[in-house]
């Protein structure tokens, strides 16, 4: 009969404890290479697959323009602005044709009244589907909006039209946040 | 011997303190739970990879040959470990995968908001950049981290019960 210690049982318990952790993430390294496996072949039979290596909103921006337009490559300068009452008074007074930058999801769930949605990631598209309107309001005011804050989409789709020849395009930079802070009216829906 | 093997179950079940068959309900219970939530995340980033490739990106912490890998890799991962946490005998393995990434998102989130940057996570669907919602998917990260701790410490313990 031996006299077995507490520690001399925790020991062993502790080393196989590690040895038993150092087996599972093993496994997990193994499960992470299949996963990666999986998902590039997926990859690789989807409509629209992924390059390998990841390229911004703004480089496939300017990949997307150039099938519009052969113009110079797309360079993002500073569009005008306009502060929330400015917008407003554009937008209730119907002076000027509003754009929302916002992908179609986000429309659709709440917009500015009387807007279109000109969305930055689906822009050629949405471009083509909007032609008519966008060329009979060609010497109109052009304001566009996207989330606000920090959002980047109306000051592209802004200065992609001033590249494809629109003359008078500025940019609410409160954008769909400080519209709905601000208790204004609101459309739903997807419907251009 | 089959009848013989399942007796000796039967009185080890018998013999199973409450607390311990409560605590083995507990376990089936939540990691049900975060099953549900690794597959809905994982199949969610599949449908949309540029979206969460995109999402990986505004953290402005891998490079650029890195992002596209991960956006096509973790979420058949993450559908993987949701899977395999409903299986007992996958269970230990695929509690230590959800601790690890949930570890990995925690950090990711944890770095950006000390950066004031103001971003849509992509951890559990597509939402609008807010930092409250950061703040809430920082603290659904510890949650199941938490989680996934219990549950593989669970497993590793009833592991060690069986061993000879």
């Amino acid at each position: 009969m031996s006299i077995v210690t507490p520690d001399s049982v925790r020991i062993p318990q502790a080393r196989s404890l590690g040895s038993q952790i150092l087996r599972d993430l093993a496994v997990l390294v193994l499960l992470a290479i299949a996963s990666l496996a999986a998902g590039l072949v997926m990859n690789r039979f989807s409509p629209s697959p992924l390059p390998i290596v990841y390229q911004a909103p703004e480089q496939r921006f300017d990949a997307e323009l150039t099938t519009l337009v052969s113009a110079a490559p797309f360079k993002i300068a500073p569009a005008a602005t306009v502060g929330l009452e400015e917008f407003r008074s554009a937008v209730e007074g119907k002076s000027a044709l509003i754009l929302d930058a916002r992908p179609s999801e986000f429309f659709g769930q709440g917009h500015v009244p009387g807007a279109l949605n000109l969305a930055r990631d689906d822009f050629a598209h949405d471009y083509r589907d909007l032609a008519g309107v966008l060329q009979a309001a060609h010497d109109k005011p052009i304001i566009v909006y996207c989330s606000g804050g920090e959002c980047h989409d109306s000051r592209l789709v802004a200065n992609a039209l001033l590249s494809l020849g629109f003359g008078n395009v500025s940019v609410f930079t409160g954008g769909w946040d400080a519209w709905s802070a601000a208790g204004l009216p609101a459309s739903t829906g997807s419907a251009r | 011997m089959v009848g013989g093997r399942a007796a000796g179950i039967d009185r080890e079940r018998a013999m199973m303190p409450a607390g311990n068959s409560r605590r083995n309900y507990a376990v089936l219970a939540v990691s049900i739970a975060v099953a549900a939530v690794f597959i809905y995340a994982g199949i969610d980033k599949i449908r949309d990879p540029l979206q969460f490739a995109d999402s990986t990106a505004a953290f402005a912490i891998l490079p650029a040959v890195l992002i596209n890998l991960l956006a096509l890799g973790l979420p058949p991962f993450e559908v993987a470990c949701g899977v395999l946490l409903l299986a007992p005998p996958t269970r230990r393995v695929a509690a230590l995968a959800v601790a690890v990434i949930s570890v990995m998102f925690f950090t990711a989130l944890g770095s950006a908001l000390l950066r004031g940057l103001t971003l849509d996570c992509g951890c559990f669907g597509v939402g609008a950049p807010s930092r409250p919602r950061m703040w809430l998917e920082l603290a659904l990260d510890v949650a199941l981290f938490s989680i996934a701790l219990f549950v593989y410490l669970r497993s590793i313990n009833s592991l060690s019960a069986r061993a000879p």
